[in-house]
């Protein structure tokens, strides 16, 4: 083998991947249109190579890459969980109306008009005129009860009477 | 959104809504009355009920034995000593718009004698009578002011 045969089929695997250089590719083949020996190297080589590349083509293309699909998915889901504060922010985010930021005022003039109107009225209860004071209610192990309430008057007698002979000292 | 504003804007609602929740204080006056027919006395501290307890009762007598003044917490019993072995314990159970609860309990040598549970607006009085006392009859008379 001559010393250009030589450093032409060092180049020859590259040649035949397409790896060459331009000044490489112009050497290859002006040397191959001179040399039979090296010709039928580089046949050989691309024989070998249509041989190869053959099954894989043909498994590549029965391959629907579901697996590349699972792999995928998997990677998503092994992302670590949002807490509950980035959970709301990305939800609030996502909602056009809370970008803008004057609902903050909006909703806190909002909550303030509820916790000053709603919750006392909430609070507010049997608060009509006539019902100025009421007894809930009475209990006395050793004693008889009168619970008396005067109609127009503002004031409510809860008497206790300890036996038989005790009248209601009433006017 | 940020967290800082958020944060604020929480502690400005439980700032303006704690307060309506809690109890505020209650005055109650609780006056210890001897009612009795032993001669026509009136006590002169007891000039602005005497109308009052002449409509109601048939004493003569009325004399004033304790005028306490009591500042009522929420669920914080307060007690008065009362005459003879006996004692009153008033406690502010709720608000209720203008009304406040009140239970009462009264005790003799620490048996209970009354435990009632009374709704007052401010101003009112409730009168709670019968136990004997002397030669008469002992008058608990509170009224609520907040």
């Amino acid at each position: 083998m001559k010393d250009s045969c030589s450093s032409v089929s060092e180049l020859l695997e590259k040649y035949h991947d397409q790896e060459v250089t331009k000044q490489e590719r112009s050497l290859v083949e002006d040397h191959l249109s001179e040399c039979s020996a090296c010709r039928v190297l580089a046949t050989e080589m691309k024989e070998l190579g249509s041989l190869l590349k053959a099954p894989v083509e043909e498994a590549a293309g029965k391959e629907d890459f579901y697996w590349v699909w699972q792999k995928v998915q998997r990677e998503i889901q092994e992302r670590p969980r949002l807490t509950w504060w980035e959970s709301l922010r990305s939800r609030l985010g996502v909602s056009p109306l809370f970008r803008k930021k004057v609902w903050v005022p909006a909703l806190t003039a909002a909550m303030l008009i509820l916790s000053l109107i709603v919750v006392p009225a909430l609070m507010r209860e049997n608060t009509s005129p006539t019902k100025l004071s009421t007894v809930e209610y009475v209990e006395s192990p050793d004693y008889n009860v009168m619970i008396y309430e005067e109609e127009k008057g503002n004031v409510t007698v809860i008497w206790l009477f300890d036996g038989p002979d005790q009248e209601a000292p009433t006017s | 959104m940020n967290r800082k504003i958020l944060v604020l804007l929480l502690g400005l609602m439980l700032f303006l809504i704690l307060p309506s929740l809690a109890f505020a204080q209650v005055q109650v006056r609780v006056r210890i009355i001897e009612a009795s027919n032993a001669g026509p006395s009136i006590d002169p501290a007891l000039r602005d009920v005497h109308d009052q307890l002449g409509s109601l009762f048939n004493f003569s007598s009325y004399r004033l034995l304790r005028d306490v003044n009591l500042n009522l917490a929420g669920n914080r019993p307060v007690e008065v000593p009362v005459h003879a072995g006996r004692s009153m314990e008033v406690t502010l159970v709720g608000e209720y718009g203008k009304m406040v609860e009140l239970r009462i309990k009264i005790t003799r040598e620490g048996l209970p004698v009354l435990n009632t549970q009374v709704r007052l607006s401010s101003g009112r009085t409730i009168l709670i009578g019968g136990p004997r006392h002397g030669g008469g009859v002992l008058i608990f008379a509170l009224s609520a002011k907040f």
